[in-house]
């Protein structure tokens, strides 16, 4: 068995081990304190379904970069044909009545994948033929999409921000003080206008490799986390700057660690707890700051008109935008309100931003021992 | 260290941070190339003759038929020159970095606000609206701590209760639900419950106003500001009165509210600030979390600490103790938070200022950088950007001076 292999004879006998097991002991109480916190335990669940849910997506045969015209060959399975009345009983079936004003509301009958039965997986076919992505193939590919980009911005993010952090914190002086002036001037980019420009300028970005759309993601994924990194290097400072007065580390100093052994295995680790916290907040902010770019017109991903990417905040804000361009048109009363391409991407946003919120708000009252009681 | 060595030395650090904010805007804007640029900038080439297209040379058949080799190109020769890339690469850096302070670059879209940037200093059209976004950003503090510090205090006392969980499900709702979707369903609910009849009578429009016109807007629309009782508004002003240029500069002061209120137009004064109160709640709503958050712990933290003990041993009523004894020492990073929330609300609300078709800095802020309506404005960019820069560096200056001062045990350096 792995586990009772002795452990490697250069190591003092049994340090490793019992440094495993304080490290396992102190994630038992960890746990032992979020589980007493229920929006925390309603959070993780959230979490991992989505998890489950952008895994399962990602075995499925869906498109990877745009959602097309999925109706164009029409009539494909779920491909629905509304049809308006204004008056009288309906004429058929899938017709829903408007008035001369507004557009009508298809009442929500849920359906996975059933034929003529509305409205998740099936289209709207307006009279502008807008609105004509798959919706459920947009949330489940949006999965993918919208964990991927925040998890590598975060990660990445962090990672920076631990090393610098943590090479500032340490050495003090004119490292810190060098450092810490870039980062204030990274501080107070605009960060909405930095990502925009960036995404903007560098239109013949390519990585070697990787398609178009990978590339695409990959800008701006590397434009995001050039706006990111500084709040972890602060952060993460701060708490070096506190653990390396702690007596331990004076302790592991005496005994004779030498300063990487002190910065990687002493001190960083325990100042990881803010920035775990921190991750996990931002990755939910990720998305929700994609979708108010893409509301504002923004075209973050290179997509061509009428297409969509699939990503949650651009599906969400795209179809939003998409239905406030016909709503003018919509007075001669022929108008569908495509709710659902705007609702179920808008829920998975905020769904994902709550259950990380919740989450995290557990593990700092869970770790961080100022706010026990 | 000493306060006013701090303060200097501070101070003297805000320069090199916005020459470093601004260099990388330059080097960011200096990327696109030069032909980008002023395609950029002023979209697609005009037709000239037989020239359509920015490249710097042409054959000079295009301009003399007949000629042979290359010539300057004209329109390159005109749009290089007001952007100033003919110029050496440190002249044109400094040209539209400190062309803003000089406040002698001028605006080039000509979309925004009816045109009325266009050829504008960069810096007045900035001092226009940033009064507006002024006005929203305190509407928008004044409910958040009006909810904030009541909700936070009491979700600390009653800690991981009903009180305490339902105000962290209400605040993360606030923050997790994306307020362009929030604030467009709003409006369209609005739009659908009220529908497009101008019924709505209000002391200051007696012959009515749709939902829509009401709650858009940082003034009443110009089709309803005429026929709203208003005496006075201008035709050749779009409607409005002389004192508000096409419904965007308001004078003297600048502020909407204040200025409605110095002309004697009290119901005007109250319409712009029920125009920002639904705005205003709903930015309050998507950023409580971070305050109350902050109020919650520190609050906690403040509660374990012995001197709460020793009031509760006095015997001084539980009220008193929250009120008095914690809720005054925790107010310390609450107000740190406050300036940071502060300074950044002042860099604009584009999202808000978009669905509710508000005046502000956050929208000329996108405007700026928008492939429709006109491509990029250079002088907008970086005006925005040094002003942004400056609010954030100062906000942070400042935080840090007052919780040197409320908190005597932080030591400043």
């Amino acid at each position: 068995m792995e586990s009772s292999s002795p452990p490697p004879p250069s190591e003092p006998r049994g340090a490793r081990r019992r440094a495993w097991a304080a490290q396992i002991d102190s994630w038992k109480r960890t746990w032992y304190l979020l589980r007493q916190n229920i929006l925390a335990l309603v959070g993780i669940a959230i979490i991992l379904g989505l998890v489950v849910m952008a895994l399962y997506a990602a075995t499925l045969p869906l498109p990877w970069n745009n959602l097309t015209n999925y109706c164009a060959n029409s009539p494909l399975p779920g491909c629905v044909h509304f049809c308006t009345y204004t008056s009288g009983p309906p004429p058929g079936p899938n017709c829903y009545k408007v008035n001369s004003q507004f557009p009508a509301f298809v009442p929500p009958t849920l359906s996975l994948s059933g034929a003529g039965a509305l409205p998740l997986g099936s289209i709207a076919l307006l009279p502008s033929s807008q609105y004509v992505h798959n919706t459920w193939d947009g949330l489940l590919r949006g999965a993918d999409w919208s964990l991927i980009i925040s998890v590598s911005i975060v990660v990445a993010g962090a990672m920076i921000g631990l090393i610098l952090g943590g090479i500032a914190g340490f050495f003090g002086g004119t490292v810190d003080e060098v450092l810490m002036r870039i980062v204030d001037i990274f501080l107070s980019i605009p960060q909405l206008l930095f990502v925009i420009v960036v995404v903007a300028v560098f239109t013949t970005f390519a990585v070697p490799g990787l398609p178009g759309i990978g590339s695409r993601v990959f800008l701006l994924i590397i434009a995001f986390i050039v706006v990111w990194w500084p709040f972890y290097t602060r952060l993460v400072r701060g708490q070096v700057l506190v653990t390396r007065e702690q007596k331990y580390i004076e302790a592991a100093r005496a005994s004779g660690a030498g300063r990487g052994r002190l910065i990687f295995r002493h001190i960083l680790p325990n100042s990881m707890y803010p920035v775990f916290i921190q991750m996990s907040l931002d990755v939910g902010t990720i998305p929700l700051l994609i979708g108010a770019l893409s509301y504002l017109g923004f075209n973050l991903f290179g997509v061509s008109t009428g297409n969509s990417f699939p990503e949650w905040g651009s599906l969400s804000a795209f179809s939003l935008l998409q239905f406030n361009a016909v709503l003018s048109s919509c007075s001669v009363g022929t108008c569908v309100f495509p709710w659902w391409q705007i609702f179920f991407p808008g829920l998975m946003l905020f769904l994902f931003a709550i259950s990380v919120n919740f989450f995290a708000d557990g593990l700092r009252d869970s770790l961080d021992p100022r706010l026990r009681r | 260290m000493r306060m006013w060595i701090y303060v200097v030395r501070r101070v003297a650090l805000i320069v090199p941070i916005i020459i470093g904010v601004m260099t990388i805007t330059f080097v960011l804007v200096n990327a696109l190339g030069q032909t980008a640029q002023i395609q950029a900038a002023f979209g697609n080439p005009p037709v000239h003759g037989t020239i359509h297209t920015y490249d710097p040379t042409i054959p000079c058949s295009d301009i003399t038929p007949g000629a042979n080799g290359t010539c300057a190109n004209p329109l390159y020769e005109k749009y290089a020159g007001i952007l100033g890339l003919n110029k050496p690469i440190f002249d044109r850096s400094m040209t539209f970095q400190w062309g803003d302070v000089a406040n002698f670059s001028t605006a080039v879209k000509a979309t925004p606000l009816g045109g009325l940037i266009k050829g504008k200093p960069v810096a007045s059209v900035l001092s226009w609206l940033l009064p507006y976004t002024i006005e929203l950003a305190l509407l928008s503090l004044a409910v958040i701590l009006a909810v904030a510090i009541p909700l936070g205090n009491l979700s600390a006392v009653y800690r991981n209760r009903p009180v305490d969980q339902a105000s962290r499900v209400m605040s993360f709702s606030g923050y997790a639900l994306p307020a362009f979707l929030l604030g467009s369903l709003i409006v369209l609910g609005i739009i659908l419950a009220l529908g497009t009849g101008h019924f709505l009578y209000t002391p200051w429009c007696s012959t009515g106003e749709t939902g829509l016109q009401e709650i858009t807007g940082s003034w009443p629309s110009v089709q309803q500001f005429g026929s709203c009782g208003y005496a006075g508004g201008l035709a050749t002003n779009y409607g409005y009165p002389g004192w508000l240029t096409a419904g965007v500069i308001s004078h003297p002061t600048g502020f909407p509210t204040i200025d409605a209120l110095i002309h004697g137009q009290g119901w005007l004064a109250l319409d712009t600030i029920l125009r920002m109160l639904l705005p205003a709640m709903i930015i309050a709503f998507g950023t409580i979390a971070i305050l109350l958050r902050f109020v919650r712990n520190s609050m906690l933290e403040v509660m374990n600490l012995d001197f709460i003990r020793t009031a509760r041993s006095k015997g001084v009523p539980e009220s008193t103790v929250i009120r008095r004894h914690a809720g005054r020492n925790s107010m310390n990073v609450t107000i740190t938070v406050l300036g940071l929330l502060f300074a950044f609300f002042l860099g604009g609300f584009p999202v808000i200022e978009d669905v509710f078709s508000l005046n502000g800095v956050g929208l000329i802020i996108t405007y700026s950088v928008q492939s429709s309506g006109g491509g990029y404005d250079f002088g907008l960019i970086f005006g925005s950007v040094l002003l942004f820069t400056f609010l954030v560096v100062a906000a942070n200056l400042i935080v840090d001076i007052l919780y040197a001062y409320l908190d005597p045990r932080v030591r400043l350096g």
